[in-house]
């Protein structure tokens, strides 16, 4: 690499030049910020700004730039110079435009300035353009687990983009549940009839496939690397087991009927009470024909019951609604009444979900004659040759009963993902402190393993709620917390059909674009394209474990010397493990302990007889720090006293910043980072979490150092504080004088 | 119990929902509710004359099968045929058209009130304006006025003198109409001969002979 | 002249909505050229007029800032604003795409420093808040508008104004001499993602909306509930502006109506629910929410949050269509119906009245090539088989955020698979 050569840039535009004394910036840079190179501009994202820069990467051999003029967020076409380190410095959302344009505020607005160029100039002397990774895999291959309609049409669309597939089906034979059905809900218009499933030509389009390998009776024995290179062991019934090289892995296992044995009291297990599934294998064994019932008696009555053990909120049963079932019983009512319309077919619902132009769907029935009750279901028995439903007729409110040939339960969905992280992990605690029914639980919770990972943190993706591998994300609903590995199909959320095609399309673009990604070095979402990637000293590692442990993603394992191991094509450049590292030997090209810590001992701490106190802000770059410069766009105003270093995630956050900024003088430490919990909002799932779990531990170290617990705040922000945040900073910043000025000043 | 109402009992077993459909104009409507209520919240007589049941509860009715309640209920018999629920109704059901044809139906079967205002309306209406082709309305009034006694009768008419000597002097009502003395239809037995195909018609769609 | 480099390999992406943004990402960042054209002059579309996504109640800008980060980062994407697509001709493989754009009579110098808006007098009706308020005619639509540059509204070019505002600007960023020109971009693959629009209310005539003030639409209490909307996030009656503590929400206000909307529109059921959160947040106790309803729709694991919001006391619901709103003395909006649930009639007073609008499909009245079918509510069907014009998210179909973004993915591949064939034909 060439010889480092830096440069500061002091834009004039925007009222920067009228509000701050731009030529004592020019000689803070040159001074203090040590830059080679310094130059003012009367607005530098101009092409002609932007050319004077260009001119001096190209030709003056500047390889470090410190711009210091707008938010980092602002001007990022003018100011897009990848081939250099570049920092900014927020003169203007974070300065001038949070501060009055007065007399009296002239020289804390100056004092910010000169502060925030000096952070620049420090920041980018201690960063590096990342390279990229050079030890990344080059598969291109992608595995699908499930031949369901998921995995079916997951595998076909990656081939037809072009891509090889590997796709692998526990059982002998490609369909699964979809197969199972003797018609599907319509999809397209007229949306008036169930229309055939399509299984068999899909199975049909991946037999005929070269780039589809198919292997039945297979399970997945292992599953080891990264990305790009992730070597799958494949266990096929009566065979030789067989490694495959692979790029990207789509789970599509899809899901299985609640088991209404546990539904006694709807009839689950008695005579003549079938679930949705049960009632498909009678229509396939019918043809078209009369539906017949087990003893071989034709149906000439037939009762739904939608929402069997599901939406309960008594949590004994399924707490969700598994979307499908209407449409479902819907069809399956359609599936007696187009044999013979004489069949009296009632559904029994509370609330009818049929979203889109499934209301068509319902239209359709209805017009057939099936009869719709809004009604709660209290006991279906045996009585007669049939069964009696007992239920609360909710119009007419009273209690009825309705008798019935066949009762059909509207069963949900159970994904089939895997055993529980959380739960194996207990188990394992227990299982290794010598509980010998912990070792049992944890070989039965292996044994339902889907994908075997051979990862530190467990062998399957981790699970959201009710056991689904949904993203927790609106934005993103692809997310899982393991790079390159996606969910499809209900085995991601309960859904029809229709849905899952849409959704095992979707995966596949996700998985598709993981993989030429990984073969980059770049990053995966929320970070694309990032080259930069952690690395670690590993002479100064004490194998405390923490980074393997704390890793959102999984990317991190142990070498068989128990040192962390460094998976980059798993990593989502959190910065979670540079945060978590006791002795910080743990960094990136581009961020680091020292990138960050540069900048706090940047700044100027005036001595505890100036009054002028300083607070470090250490805010998350995805919501903190854009609700503090969308404040700086609408002139919120905000105290003088606080520098503010946005973070990758407050999970990035070393406990080190802290206490040297507060060993070195500064009054308060304000955190500002996302939701964590249940609801959270932190874009690397437990980055905030585990951050703010950390920080917990620092009051000890606060109380150590004989320094108020208020010292350090902890503050939690959407990004939409834009009035709110300045206000909340006020009061803090009003709160550190109250307390006094720190007693390390000057030490 | 009516001869016929036994019959259509025979018939339909249990099968109420089938019974209307077959039976009362737009009777296949019915099983298109979805139970949202807009009629029923959308008629102006907010059932201030004491409705037994409103139209969107009355197609539940009929498919829960009661048919006793439905036949009894004075429902159909109240509406006003403003078109209300009709124009609302989101699944574009005839519930005016429905409502008539149940009371139709149930007038039918026998099933009718003895003394149902609206029926007698109705019926008086009918005979009325078959007979010649058109309405007489001086006869039409009297006929409607004094069905409870001549005291009754004077009374309403008395109330009602303003309005009909306003009719008059606009040329809307003529008095000699009362002595049978108005204008005719020009071929009453065309009209005659239409409303006997009309109900051949309607007894054919209906399954049932005339 | 504005410039777009375009080949035969590249997709072009209609709206930049959360669909159409994520269609673009995706295939960006899997190595695909894309052009994003969007009508607005900002990104985001529909969602970031939403204050709160259901179920997590957190903030659409949240994923809008990841989104434009991406999208600044990503060199492979060429964005559009103000334009729109008036043509296209050519088949799959090679579509050549008419787009014309609307003069925002500010260039790229514009760096978002706000002086001309300083200047500006005239005030012009804001779109970005569904016109409940009024912005200066020299305007940033939002805080998180992408591309961060003003606007100029065209009503006053021409004026002694303009000639201030272009005076006000140091940066030479405002150009009064702007004109709407139709640019010619050539294509591989299109997706089609240009939303939805609330269905228009007015055609509800019992609900009277835009005669009584205080019937309005969600969308509109979106941006009520906003503490950067028109009331400054107060939930503030339009009529008097009196806090408005007991709302009404009517739901399927168009929807799975056949004088109306055919179709359910999905999301209105959840909208709703959440909606009654910011009543609550912003009364606490005080707040009463009623949700008149056919069936709540609350898809799958959305049940939870059903179920959390039928367990607050201060939230009640009716099963009732509502059959009018009649308007009381005070401007209080009364409500007339019945339960169908045991058949109890109503007549209920409310502050206020938010329906539940439901969702028209953005793509009427757009002349899109054959091959590209409707269903009956105006949903775009792509053909499977023929098709290089792709729909994605609420052009397709009435979804939610999470439905649209899943959409919108989907429709990248199929766009990337087009693209892909053309590249391997041509190498």
């Amino acid at each position: 690499m060439a010889e480092m050569k830096t440069a500061a840039y002091i834009c004039k535009g925007c009222e920067l030049g009228a509000r701050l004394d731009t030529a004592t910036l020019v000689k803070t840079a040159t001074k203090d910020g040590k830059m080679n190179l310094v130059r003012e501009h009367d607005f530098l994202c101009s092409t002609d700004g932007v050319a004077m820069i260009r001119n001096d990467i190209d030709n003056e051999g500047v390889t470090h730039i410190a711009i210091c003029a707008c938010s980092r967020r602002a001007k990022t076409e003018a100011f897009n110079f990848t081939t250099v380190a570049m920092s900014r410095g927020n003169l203007r959302e974070g300065v001038i435009w949070i501060r009055p344009d007065t007399d009296a505020a002239r020289e804390t607005t100056q004092e910010m300035a000169e502060d925030y160029v000096r952070m620049a100039c420090a920041e980018v002397k201690a960063m590096q353009v990342p390279a990229g990774n050079q030890n990344t895999g080059t598969s291109k291959t992608l595995l699908v687990v499930g031949g369901g309609m998921s995995g079916m049409t997951a595998a076909l669309e990656a081939s037809k983009t072009g891509y090889k597939v590997v796709l692998i089906e526990k059982t002998g034979s490609l369909g699964g549940m979809a197969g199972k059905l003797w018609k599907r809900i319509p999809n397209r218009e007229p949306f008036k009839a169930p229309m055939d499933s399509g299984v068999a030509d899909l199975a049909a389009q991946i037999d005929a496939d070269a780039n589809i390998k198919v292997y039945l009776n297979a399970v997945i024995a292992k599953t080891a690397g990264a990305p790009g290179r992730f070597k799958v062991d494949i266990a096929v019934e009566s065979g030789p087991t067989v490694t495959e090289d692979i790029g990207a892995i789509i789970q599509a296992t899809g899901f299985t009927p609640y088991d209404m044995n546990k539904l006694p009291n709807l009839g689950g297990g008695q005579a003549n009470v079938v679930d949705q599934l049960g009632l498909e294998a009678m229509a396939k064994a019918a043809n078209g024909g009369p539906i017949k019932r087990a003893d071989g008696k034709e149906v000439k009555s037939v009762v739904f019951v939608q929402c069997a053990g599901q939406r309960d909120a008594t949590k004994e049963h399924l707490e969700y609604c598994s979307g499908h079932c209407c449409a479902t019983s819907v069809k399956q009512a359609m599936y007696f009444k187009d044999a013979n319309p004489d069949v009296d077919t009632v559904v029994l619902y509370t609330d009818l979900r049929m979203p889109g132009n499934n209301e068509d769907f319902y239209r359709a029935a209805q017009n057939k004659g099936v009869i719709f009750s809004k009604g709660e279901v209290s006991n279906v028995s045996a009585s007669g040759n049939g069964c009696t439903v007992k239920f609360k007729d909710l119009i007419l409110n009273e209690e009825t009963s309705a008798d019935a040939d066949l009762v059909v339960l509207a069963t949900g969905m159970v994904p089939t993902t895997g055993p529980d992280l959380d739960q194996l992990n207990e188990a394992n605690r227990a299982a290794e402190g010598g509980d010998e029914g912990a070792k049992e639980q944890v070989i039965q919770m292996m044994s339902k393993s889907v994908l075997n990972l051979d990862y530190r943190q467990g062998p399957d993706v981790p699970q959201f709620k009710h056991g689904f591998n949904d993203s927790h994300f609106i934005c993103f609903p692809y997310e899982t917390r393991r790079t390159a590995i996606y969910a499809a199909g209900p085995v991601r959320r309960p859904m029809d059909i229709a849905q899952a095609t849409e959704d095992a399309t979707g995966a596949a673009m996700k998985a598709i674009q993981a993989m030429e990604n990984a073969g980059l070095g770049k990053a995966a979402h929320p970070r694309s394209g990032d080259l930069s990637f952690p690395t670690a000293r590993l002479e100064g590692c004490t194998q405390c474990k923490r980074c393997t442990v704390e890793c959102p993603f999984g990317a991190i394992d142990e070498d068989e010397r128990r040192f962390p191991l460094f998976n980059e094509s798993r990593c989502r450049r959190c910065g979670t493990c540079m945060g978590a590292c006791p002795v910080r030997v743990i960094s990136f090209e581009n961020y680091s302990v020292n990138t960050v810590g540069a900048q706090i001992k940047a700044v100027d701490i005036p001595d505890e007889f100036s009054e002028k106190p300083r607070v470090l802000i250490l805010a998350c770059e995805n919501d903190a720090y854009p609700a503090l410069d969308m404040a700086g766009m609408n002139h919120n105003e905000y105290d003088p006293f606080v520098r503010v270093i946005p973070v990758r995630c407050l999970g990035s956050v070393n406990t080190i910043w802290i206490t040297d900024a507060l060993n070195s003088g500064y009054d308060g430490v304000m955190l500002m980072g996302c939701k964590h919990g249940e609801q959270y909002q932190c874009h690397f799932v437990k980055g905030s979490e585990l951050g703010r779990y950390r920080m917990s531990k620092i009051y000890d170290t606060l109380k150590g150092m004989n320094l108020e617990e208020e010292r350090l705040m902890d503050l939690e922000v959407a990004i939409t504080d834009i009035d709110t945040l300045p206000k909340k900073i006020n009061d803090y910043a009003a709160r550190i004088v109250e307390m006094g000025m720190s007693p390390f000043k000057g030490l | 119990m009516s001869d016929m109402n036994q019959q259509m009992t025979a018939k339909y077993k249990n099968n109420f929902l089938k019974e209307i459909e077959e039976q009362a104009e737009m009777g296949d409507w019915v099983k298109m509710c979805m139970q949202c209520g807009v009629c029923s919240g959308s008629c102006p007589t907010n059932f201030h004359s004491g409705w037994d049941h409103p139209p969107q509860e009355l197609f539940m009715l009929i498919r829960a099968g009661k048919r006793d309640e439905v036949l009894n209920s004075n429902s159909m018999w109240n509406c006003v045929s403003c078109y209300n629920c009709y124009v609302r109704c989101p699944r574009k059901i005839p519930i005016t058209h429905i409502m008539h044809g149940i009371a139709e139906y149930a007038y039918r079967i026998g099933r009718a009130p003895k003394s149902q205002p609206t029926l007698h309306l109705s019926q008086t209406f009918w005979n009325n304006a078959t007979k010649t082709g058109r309405v007489n309305e001086v006869k039409l009034t009297q006929t409607l006025y004094f069905k409870d006694g001549i005291a009754s009768g004077i009374k309403k008419a008395m109330a009602m003198q303003d309005v009909a000597l306003g009719l008059v002097k606009a040329k809307r009502l003529n008095p000699l109409e009362a002595v049978g003395i108005s204008h005719k239809c020009k071929d009453i037995k065309g009209i005659h001969a239409m409303l006997d195909k009309a109900r051949e018609l309607e007894a054919k769609r209906k399954g049932r002979t005339a | 002249m504005t410039s777009v480099v375009a080949t035969n390999q590249t997709i072009l992406v209609v709206g930049g909505g959360i669909a159409g943004m994520t269609a673009a990402l995706e295939a960006a960042e899997t190595g695909k050229q894309v052009v994003l054209v969007e009508k607005n002059p900002y990104l985001g579309g529909r969602t970031v007029q939403l204050y709160r996504y259901f179920p997590k109640m957190c903030h659409p800008t949240c994923g809008l800032e990841i989104n434009l980060r991406r999208l600044k980062a990503n060199p492979r994407i060429q964005v559009l604003t103000m334009a729109e697509v008036t043509g296209i001709s050519g088949g799959k493989g090679n579509y050549s795409v008419n787009v014309k754009l609307a003069p925002r009579f500010v260039n790229e110098n514009c760096t978002a420093c706000g002086e001309c808006n300083k200047v500006a007098t005239t005030e012009v009706a804001d779109a970005f808040n569904y016109n409940l308020g009024k912005v200066k005619a020299a305007y940033l639509p939002s805080s998180m508008a992408y591309p961060q540059r003003y606007v100029i509204d065209p009503s006053v070019i021409g004026t002694a104004e303009a000639s201030a505002i272009k005076a006000a600007c140091k940066y030479g960023a405002v150009d009064l001499d702007m004109k709407e020109e139709t640019v010619t971009l050539n294509a591989g693959a299109i997706v089609w993602a240009t939303g939805w629009q609330p269905y228009d209310a007015k055609n509800i005539q019992p609900y009277r909306y835009g005669e009584f003030p205080n019937v309005i639409t969600n969308v509109e209490f979106e941006r009520l509930a906003d503490p950067h909307g028109p009331t400054g996030g107060k939930i503030l009656r339009p009529s008097d502006g009196k806090e408005a503590k007991n709302v009404a929400f009517i739901q399927c206000a168009g929807s799975r109506d056949e004088n109306h909307l055919r179709h359910c529109s999905r999301f209105c059921c959840m909208a709703s629910l959440k909606q009654t959160r910011y009543v609550q947040e912003a009364f606490g106790d005080a707040g009463k929410s009623t949700i008149y309803y056919i069936d709540i729709r609350a898809i799958d694991r959305f049940e939870d949050f059903y179920q959390e919001v039928k367990a607050n006391p201060n939230v009640s619901f009716v099963k009732s269509k509502v059959a009018r709103i009649s308007e009381d003395k005070n401007g209080d909006p009364r409500l007339w119906g019945v339960n169908t649930e045991g058949y109890v009639r109503y007549s209920e007073p409310h502050d206020l009245v938010v329906l539940a609008v439901g969702m028209e499909p953005s793509v009427k009245g757009v002349n899109i090539p054959a091959e590209v079918m409707s269903d009956s509510s105006g949903f775009l069907m792509a053909d499977p088989v023929n098709a290089g014009i792709f729909g994605a998210g609420c052009a397709t179909n009435a979804l939610d955020v999470n439905r649209a973004v899943q959409s919108a993915t989907a429709a990248a591949l199929r766009a990337v698979q087009v693209v892909n064939k053309v590249a391997r034909a041509e190498a």
